[in-house]
């Protein structure tokens, strides 16, 4: 498959140069990258879910070391690998159903489902279910735990069919992969239109003459903001200018050209202007898995200013900003650090910060990082495409959305290299 | 509050007043629990005879588990423990634990408490895996012949445990766990009524496996958490802690602990202990002295006895104030525990529990008049702890109770 690893070098060469900016972008081209990448992989007959986890893993491990910092990539790779679990689990128990109603002919009584075949695969599927899910008290006696995992789970389709007539072979195969295809396609859907999503919950939260303050720029915000207006709300919104990029200045704009009253302030005016307003909205980089959230810098001293006089602060984010890792000292791991020319003019400040004149290191240090992490505690509510969540719910929907066996293999192979 | 009321001291009174009857009559277990020596495990085991389940209400079995598992023994105190027992005929407790399981082996009525007992005195299993082994032997023993007849029996026995022993958690958790997968695990899964029965007892014998691996998952799961250069401040003597520091320092992390001494069981000193033998630098601190140096800790790592559906935990005494201070000057408390020590207890307050009661050691004779608090644990409500590391993952306190509901409703 020369073609895809000419596309998947491509694409890392976009992620490392930074060519490619904002999470959705990002993620709704990782998942047609990864589209493209099942389409092209051979599947063998047997273990096809391992294969193409195992393809998909490979072209992953690379994203997400091009670019650590972008979350959205890992999300995808982890949604997609999900996504091929559950099309396996759904193809093997749709094997397995068969299976026991061509062996037992009457499925109505109970009793006659008791002989062991049938017994034995009812078995294996729920076993094969329960990997799917997180571990949990339930399962905590049961022993299904990590032998049972992804070998488990496809060596179990390989079982029932092996009963089965081999012609259900082919056919089964080229089923997991345009069943998975498929759902990708709706994954890049839903990517494409989480905006709107999220946008139409707008009514529900914003109300008659309110006082909204925003930082920056967020897309997600600024079609929040619009779906109220558009359903005849009336109200204000300050819009804190987001240095040094500036992008409150375009959301500012924006916001005026689709006729909401519109106030522009520095950031430093956050704490000045806070008491007058009802509510905080937000857009977001990314959700840790604890509730925190990585977002534009200056967002935590908005949530700070919001917390001290009990402002909501809400964050909007689609759900594949969703990240189901854990932030470890996330103010240095989870940011980067942007060239200082969105600061100083270089021409003026040239004589302070050239390293050629002087012997020793330049004594004027720019520093100009692109995220804040936002503790948990801060946030009031998350906004997503499902709905208004709790930070300390923001687990459960992890759970919904990635199997707990790709997190742990994800992680490893790019922390031990 | 009632007892902050000055009517406090007519309420003591009253209860000061039947155990000053029971102590005339069986005087020995009264005196030793009060201004006692401090006493070791083979005094406690000794004294705990089959027939008599309960050898000292003034201290609680769990905490003689405790004691027995975790107390320093020191000369000065088997010395004084000699005295105590008087001339016994072994020092050791391992035949004396044969000495136990004889009779209840042997003889013809089983006793799910000697059971346990036999159990509990192994030193590297959890209680709750005491409690399954010993309703696993239940099983083992029992003549029914329908789950319906065996769950009945079950029952019967966890609720005896439950009751000899109510102040541990992870006894009942233990007990609660057990019951609930015996009441799901129905013979119709299985072909026939003997399946199912020797895969209960497969799975309960299987249950120690279990808990060992959870302390691996545990320590795999945190080794993310622990950076090179942080300073960990540790509290009282866990399993699963110690597991997860040795596993750092296999793994070649750079980092200090400062263990709290632990009074009056000294815990932290063999904490200390352990560590040392790993090679990583330890500081001891006394218990008094944790806000004074919790500017230099970059996280606090507990045990837990029993994590509660609140998302709080239930742990040795102390936890609570360092979690406080932790709070208070913004340092993450992690708690690892493993979840079958999920209990399904509400705390509403530090005294809205059973108290564990244990002897405590001044060095010199206190005044009868005077009061000593001698609980052994606090309960740490769950604002004051950011992460509990569990063989389920890593949780934000709110999800326990999630994962109680799903198993219990």
């Amino acid at each position: 498959m020369p073609d895809v690893q000419v596309l998947v070098n491509d694409f890392i060469n976009k992620l490392r140069k930074r060519k490619i900016e904002g999470s959705q972008a990002t993620s709704r081209q990782t998942a047609e990258l990864l589209r493209s990448v099942i389409s092209q992989t051979r599947v063998p007959y047997t273990n096809q879910a391992g294969a193409l986890i195992d393809a998909v893993r490979a072209v992953g491990e690379q994203l997400i070391a091009a670019n650590p910092v972008e979350l959205a990539v890992g999300n995808i790779v982890r949604r997609v690998l999900h996504i091929i679990r559950e099309e396996d689990l759904s193809l093997a128990t749709a094997a397995v159903a068969g299976l026991g109603l061509s062996s037992v002919s009457d499925d109505e009584d109970d009793s006659e489902r008791d002989n062991h075949p049938v017994l034995s695969a009812a078995v294996v599927a729920a076993a094969a279910r329960s990997t799917l899910r997180p571990p949990s008290l339930q399962t905590l006696l049961e022993d299904v735990p990590d032998s049972g995992a992804v070998p488990h789970t496809s060596s179990s389709g390989g079982d029932s069919e092996g009963k089965s007539k081999s012609a259900d072979k082919s056919s089964r195969s080229r089923k997991l992969k345009h069943d998975v295809i498929e759902a990708l396609n709706e994954l890049i859907q839903d990517i494409t239109t989480c905006h709107e999503l999220i946008a139409e919950q707008a009514v529900e939260h914003i109300h008659q003459n309110e006082v909204i303050l925003t930082l920056g720029s967020s897309r997600t915000v600024l079609e929040f903001l619009c779906a109220a207006k558009e359903k005849k709300r009336s109200f204000r919104v300050f819009v804190a200018e987001g240095a040094p990029r500036y992008q409150g200045h375009l959301l500012a704009k924006d916001l005026v050209t689709r006729g909401l009253q519109t106030t522009l302030i520095t950031d430093s005016a956050v704490f000045a202007m806070i008491s007058r307003v009802n509510m905080v909205i937000v857009g977001a980089h990314a959700v840790m898995a604890n509730g925190g959230v990585i977002a534009p810098v200056g967002l935590n001293m908005v949530a700070l200013a919001a917390q001290r006089h009990a402002v909501p602060f809400v964050v909007l984010a689609g759900s594949h900003k969703l990240c189901p890792l854990y932030p470890h000292n996330p103010e240095v791991l989870l940011n980067e650090l942007r060239s200082p020319s969105e600061l100083l003019d270089f021409g003026e400040f040239s004589d302070c910060m050239d390293f050629g004149t002087g012997t020793a290191s330049p004594l004027l240090h720019v520093v100009n990082p692109t995220f804040d992490y936002v503790p948990p505690k801060l946030v009031s509510l998350f906004i997503t495409d499902t709905g208004g969540h709790n930070p300390s719910y923001v687990y459960r929907l992890i759970a919904d959305y990635y199997s707990a066996d790709d997190l742990v293999v994800q992680r490893r192979p790019p922390t031990a290299s | 509050m009632w007892w902050r009321s000055a009517s406090f001291i007519l309420d003591h009174r009253l209860q000061e007043d039947p155990p000053n009857d029971i102590a005339s009559s069986s005087k020995e277990p009264d005196t030793l629990s009060k201004l006692s020596p401090p006493q070791t495990h083979s005094s406690f085991m000794a004294a705990a005879d089959p027939f008599n389940p309960i050898p000292n209400p003034k201290i609680s079995a769990y905490y003689q588990t405790r004691a027995a598992h975790t107390a320093v023994v020191t000369s000065d105190w088997l010395a004084q423990a000699q005295a105590a027992v008087g001339h016994h005929p072994d020092d050791s407790p391992a035949p004396q634990t044969q000495l136990l399981a004889s009779p209840s082996a042997s003889g013809k009525s089983f006793c799910v408490i000697n059971e346990f007992n036999n159990w509990r005195k192994q030193p590297d299993l959890a209680e709750a895996v005491a409690a399954i082994r010993a309703l696993a032997a239940v099983i083992r023993a029992s003549e029914a012949t329908t789950m319906m007849e065996l769950e009945i029996e079950l029952k019967k026995a966890s609720d005896s445990l439950k009751s000899w022993d109510t102040t541990s958690i992870s006894l009942t958790a233990g007990c609660d766990l057990f019951m609930r997968y015996v009441t799901r695990t129905s013979a119709l899964e299985y072909e026939d009524f003997n399946s199912a029965r020797s895969r209960l007892i497969e799975r309960a014998e299987k249950f120690g496996e279990i808990s060992c691996k959870a302390r691996r998952i545990i320590a795999m799961l945190s080794q993310d958490f622990i950076f090179d250069g942080c300073t960990i401040l540790v509290h009282g003597f866990s399993r699963v802690v110690l597991e997860v520091l040795k596993t750092a320092a296999q793994n070649k992390k750079l980092f200090r602990v400062f263990c709290t001494e632990g009074r009056p069981d000294r815990t932290g000193l063999r904490f200390s202990n352990e560590l040392a033998k790993l090679d990583v630098p330890v500081k001891l601190l006394i218990d008094s002295a944790v806000a004074y140096t919790m500017d230099e800790v970059d996280m606090v790592f507990v045990g837990a006895d029993g994590v509660v559906e609140s998302g709080g935990i239930i742990n040795m005494m102390g936890t609570y104030q360092i979690a406080l201070v932790a709070h208070s000057m913004n340092k993450p408390v992690y708690v690892a525990a493993e979840s079958y020590k999920f209990a399904r207890l509400y705390p509403l307050d530090q005294k809205d529990m059973a108290p564990a009661l244990r002897p405590i050691d001044f060095g010199v004779p206190i005044p009868s008049k005077v009061e000593v608090e001698r609980s052994a644990r606090d309960y740490t409500p769950p604002q004051y702890l950011t992460l509990l590391f569990t063989d389920l993952g890593v949780l934000t306190p709110s999800v326990v109770s999630d994962e109680l509901i799903q198993l219990y409703l």
